[in-house]
């Protein structure tokens, strides 16, 4: 079985943002894998190391830089890597109807995809890319097991959660509970020089048209009173419930 | 000119400072506090192949060089500079097997270095930086040699699976007589008593180490008769560059933790980030961290390139060190009174670096290499 | 015109539901038409009798296939409405669901999609959004070259719409649920005391500074239950096994922006502010003053958890 593990590369968690007139600037910035996304990778290795006969095969749409992120996932454990490059900004439905015959073409059974991006704050991929290939999809997953031609998840739902039987193919969005992702070794590292990673163009995966554009991005934080009582509990439990009541006139 | 790293060099740094700030800094302090040996740490840092990488491929090695070590030290020694020395001590008993091993030495020698610390045996109580006036003796009896003295504040000894033992010959004198003899961690006659005490770098194990009538095979000795100074000065000129880089480690922490800490302290109505005499010391350090960083690059990348490297070392080692010293130490005074205390990680910087400008040499004998080759 | 997809409850409308109208109204007044509403599964007719109190066409589909929540089969029913209706723009409350099937409904309506927006707004031929980016520290402003537009809208933002003076009709409609390949073997309900996360309006969350599972029971829960808030909990709390997973607050957990966020013994890494820093109101009580979690607060207390909490619990009650 193939699987694909799409990746994305974003700014470290710890870095901080500015804007550069009506746009983010992430000049300077630090950039990652998507701690969402090594979610899937470190799955589908598990899968193999459950005793599943899989090629597994990580997927980026992006600029140059994702390259990082690609190498690491072939340091964690890929097999070989697809590398749509491009500099092109596409929104969540075109970057899945590009992805969707890209792994068409790679014959995949399974797609992991992280659950929400770090740098989007999106959780439209995964769906998104199940509706274009006809196939269903299971979010927010926090277990997975390989069972026949089928996988049964455990995810997060409004209510609580949920245990799904899902026929492949299929695809699943990742989050944090579904394992704990592995440190690539450096022999891995050096081996992974050796392994695949093929360049392709959007065009290669037919044109998709952005149905939306971006027109500004700002910092807007909201200002906070920061006040704080210390010393006595019973004195500054006191002044927070009043400060609540008579002051904010919430609870 | 190219200052880009390889894409596998971006990878090794990113690991190595994902498994720093996660697996260590956290435990560091403690560490410190109770003087503890961290083996499991250790252990897991070999795991993932972080141990002796400079270890040849033929010989089960990754074949790494030194700027990959200089990249690794930098990550380790910003998280704890004491567990950096671990790691960078052991690569102490791997150069000289590269540099004066045979193929059959190596053979012998180096599977046991992939997963295993080595300790390199130099140091004496009455003498440190005079290598040449060392004590222990080496004596040949037929077929082996038999190794007696006592060696001093040796980073890995107790916890190591293989020494590399500086020793003298008994009838030859000074330099002419030195010889580098390799000892099994596990060799009878081999005992150690960990010192207590330090100062800083407080969790790797360091120790006074006794050979009383070591018997080794003659086959373990590195190089020729008179050859053991030699193999050990070039040796450090090598290692020395891990020195530096650790303490570009502890130099990027002291800047991180300085700007932390000003933009979130305030006085006179302000954050203290906002003046300039706080300011000029941030710039400072920052200064010291980047030039000090080109120097040991460039060092690591002469060794890499089997280029004449003493001088560039020596100046990368004390550099940095020197850089690295005055930037903890101005982590305090930005720190204030916090910074005097433990609660805080700036005074344990200090505390480790201070080492940097004293071990592998200290820093007037870099000094002293470098001034002569400007006398010569 | 629009069609909205409002959530219920066995037949009650979820609040989201009037931000929905809200969000209706603003995109009516420059695309023109007349708000439609589809509700779905079991008690969608009472609901639908509900929603059309504001003045929305509501149209309802009482199949139990519906239930529960499954994407392609709401997917399947939004979409055929859609066409059905000929709708400029969908809405939907966005809900771990409506996160869940939107883009699939853009995707087969071949539309745009606006994701998770706290505001909309329109020019008649396109649809602007805003909606937080980065962590939720930047806010992005996006619009759709074209029409029709799929739009997920955050929940807990919007002013709820009032009553219109002319109420909608209301009518089933042939919708049966579609087929779908994902079987639901076993739910089970979140431990949040039944007040959801993601729609409470008071959110309290523990850190690890609550000291033990039993410290959520003794301190977070009860004072969760004095002011009618969900529980909530920490990366490093659920990573510990204090909580279930599904109570995590932060950049891989639930996202939440209630009326007063009170955080308890957490220090408030990066990953976490960025799933509560947009409460309307934050209140953090934790023994270290240097936390970076007073940084966003608007009120705190620095002080022991175990003395402060129960001091407010005899308080709020009184």
């Amino acid at each position: 079985m193939k699987i694909c593990t799409i990746l994305k590369q974003v700014p470290d968690a710890e870095a901080s943002i500015r804007t550069s007139g009506d746009r983010v600037d992430l000049s300077g910035v630090t950039f990652v894998m998507d701690g969402m996304d090594e979610y899937g990778v470190e799955e589908a290795i598990r899968l193999r190391e459950g005793g599943a006969q899989v090629e597994i095969v990580a997927l980026a749409l992006g600029p140059k830089r994702f390259e990082d992120a690609i190498r690491t996932s072939l340091a964690i454990g890929a097999d070989r890597a697809v590398h749509i490059e491009t500099d092109e900004t596409y929104d969540a439905i075109s970057q899945a109807r590009i992805l969707a015959e890209a792994v068409k073409k790679e014959g995949a059974e399974l797609v992991f995809v992280g659950g929400k991006e770090a740098d989007w704050d999106s959780a439209a991929l995964g769906p998104a890319l199940a509706e274009v290939l006809g196939w269903p999809h299971v979010d927010w997953t926090t277990k997975l097991a390989l069972s026949g031609a089928a996988v049964e998840a455990t995810h997060d739902t409004d209510s609580g959660t949920e245990t799904v039987k899902v026929a492949l193919p299929a695809v699943i969005t990742t989050q944090q509970g579904l394992n704990e992702p592995r440190y690539p070794t450096l022999p891995n590292i050096m081996k992974a020089k050796r392994k695949e990673l093929r360049k392709a163009q959007p065009a290669d995966y037919g044109a998709a048209t952005a149905l939306t554009r971006l027109t500004g991005e700002a910092i807007q934080v909201k200002t906070r009173l920061n006040k704080l009582f210390s010393g006595d509990a019973v004195e500054s439990a006191t002044a927070l419930v009043n400060a609540l009541r008579n002051e904010a006139k919430v609870l | 000119m190219n200052f880009d790293l390889t894409p596998e060099q971006k990878e090794i740094q990113r690991l190595a400072r994902q498994f720093a700030t996660e697996q260590i800094l956290p435990r560091a302090a403690e560490w410190d506090r109770n003087e503890t040996y961290p083996a499991e740490m250790v252990q897991a840092a070999a795991d993932l192949g972080l141990l002796n990488i400079g270890i040849p491929e033929e010989y089960g090695g990754l074949g790494l060089g030194m700027l990959e070590e200089a990249l690794i030290g930098e990550e380790l020694g910003y998280a704890c500079m004491g567990f950096d020395t671990i790691i960078l001590a052991s690569d102490l008993a791997v150069v000289p097997l590269k540099l004066a091993g045979t193929d059959e030495q190596k053979k012998r020698f180096f599977p046991g270095l992939v997963k295993g610390l080595g300790a390199f045996c130099l140091s004496e109580a009455d003498n440190g930086s005079d290598a040449a006036a060392m004590k222990t003796k080496a004596e040949f009896v037929g077929d082996e040699i038999v190794v007696n003295g006592t060696k001093m504040w040796i980073t890995n000894g107790g916890v190591c699976s293989t020494y590399v033992v500086l020793c003298r010959t008994e009838h030859a004198q000074g330099h002419l007589g030195t010889v580098c003899v390799v000892v099994p961690g596990d060799a009878p006659g081999v005992s150690h008593n960990k010192l207590h005490g330090k100062m800083g770098q407080r969790c790797s194990y360091t120790a006074e180490v006794i050979f009383e009538n070591v018997r080794v095979p003659k086959s373990n000795m590195l190089g020729g008769i008179g050859d053991g100074f030699k193999i050990a000065m070039k040796t450090l000129d090598r290692t020395r560059i891990t020195v530096a880089a650790g303490s570009l480690g502890v130099a990027r922490r002291a800047l991180d933790e300085s700007v932390k800490y000003a933009r979130t302290r305030h006085a006179f109505g302000a954050p203290i980030s906002n003046l300039q005499a706080i300011q000029f010391k941030l710039a400072d350090m920052k200064m010291g961290l980047d030039t000090s960083r080109l120097q040991t690059h460039y060092a690591a990348w002469l060794v890499d390139n089997d280029r004449p490297h003493a001088q560039a070392s020596a100046i990368a080692k004390c550099r940095a060190s020197d850089v690295a010293f005055s930037a903890a130490a101005e982590a305090i005074q930005v720190h204030g009174g916090y910074g005097y205390m433990n609660d805080f990680p700036v005074e344990k910087l200090l505390r480790d670096v201070k080492l940097n400008q004293i071990y592998e040499g200290t820093n007037e004998i870099q000094r002293v290499v470098v001034a002569r080759s400007l006398l010569r | 015109m629009i069609l909205l997809v409002p959530e219920h409850a066995a037949g009650t409308l979820r609040g989201s539901a009037r931000e929905l109208v809200t969000a209706g109204r603003t995109l009516q007044a420059a695309l023109g038409g007349e708000i439609h509403a589809l509700l779905l599964g079991p008690g969608a007719a009472a609901a639908a009798a509900e929603i059309a109190k504001y003045g929305v066409q509501a149209h309802h589909s009482e199949d139990a296939g519906y239930e529960p929540f499954k994407a392609q089969v709401w997917t399947h029913a939004a979409a055929e409405a859609a066409t059905m209706l000929g709708a400029k723009a969908v809405l939907v409350p966005a809900s771990r669901s409506g996160l869940s099937y939107a883009p699939r409904v853009a995707v087969r309506l071949n539309a745009a999609l606006l994701e998770d927006v706290i505001e909309v707004d329109s020019d008649g031929a396109t649809v602007g959004g805003k909606r937080f980016t980065y962590l939720s520290r930047v806010t992005e402003s996006s619009r759709t070259t074209a029409l029709p537009v799929v739009i997920s809208l955050k929940v807990n933002v919007l002013a709820p719409a009032e009553a219109a003076a002319a109420p909608g009709a209301v009518a089933a409609i042939d919708l049966p649920a579609a087929a779908s390949g994902v079987e639901v073997l076993s739910q089970a309900k979140a431990s949040t005391g039944g007040v959801s996360l993601d729609e409470a309006s008071v959110v309290v969350t523990g850190g690890r500074g609550v000291g033990s599972p039993e410290g959520f029971t003794r301190l977070v829960e009860p004072l969760a239950a004095t002011v009618n808030a969900a529980v909530g909990a920490t990366r490093a709390v659920v990573d510990a096994g204090w909580r279930p997973y599904a109570d995590q607050v932060g950049q891989t957990g639930k996202t939440v922006a209630p009326n007063v966020y009170i955080a308890v013994g957490l220090s408030g890494a990066v990953q976490h502010l960025s799933g509560m820093n947009r409460s309307k109101t934050i209140v953090a009580i934790n023994k270290d003053k240097d936390a970076p979690i007073f940084k966003v607060a608007d009120y705190g207390v620095v002080g022991d958890v175990n003395e402060v909490v129960p001091e407010l619990v005899k308080l709020l009650k009184g």
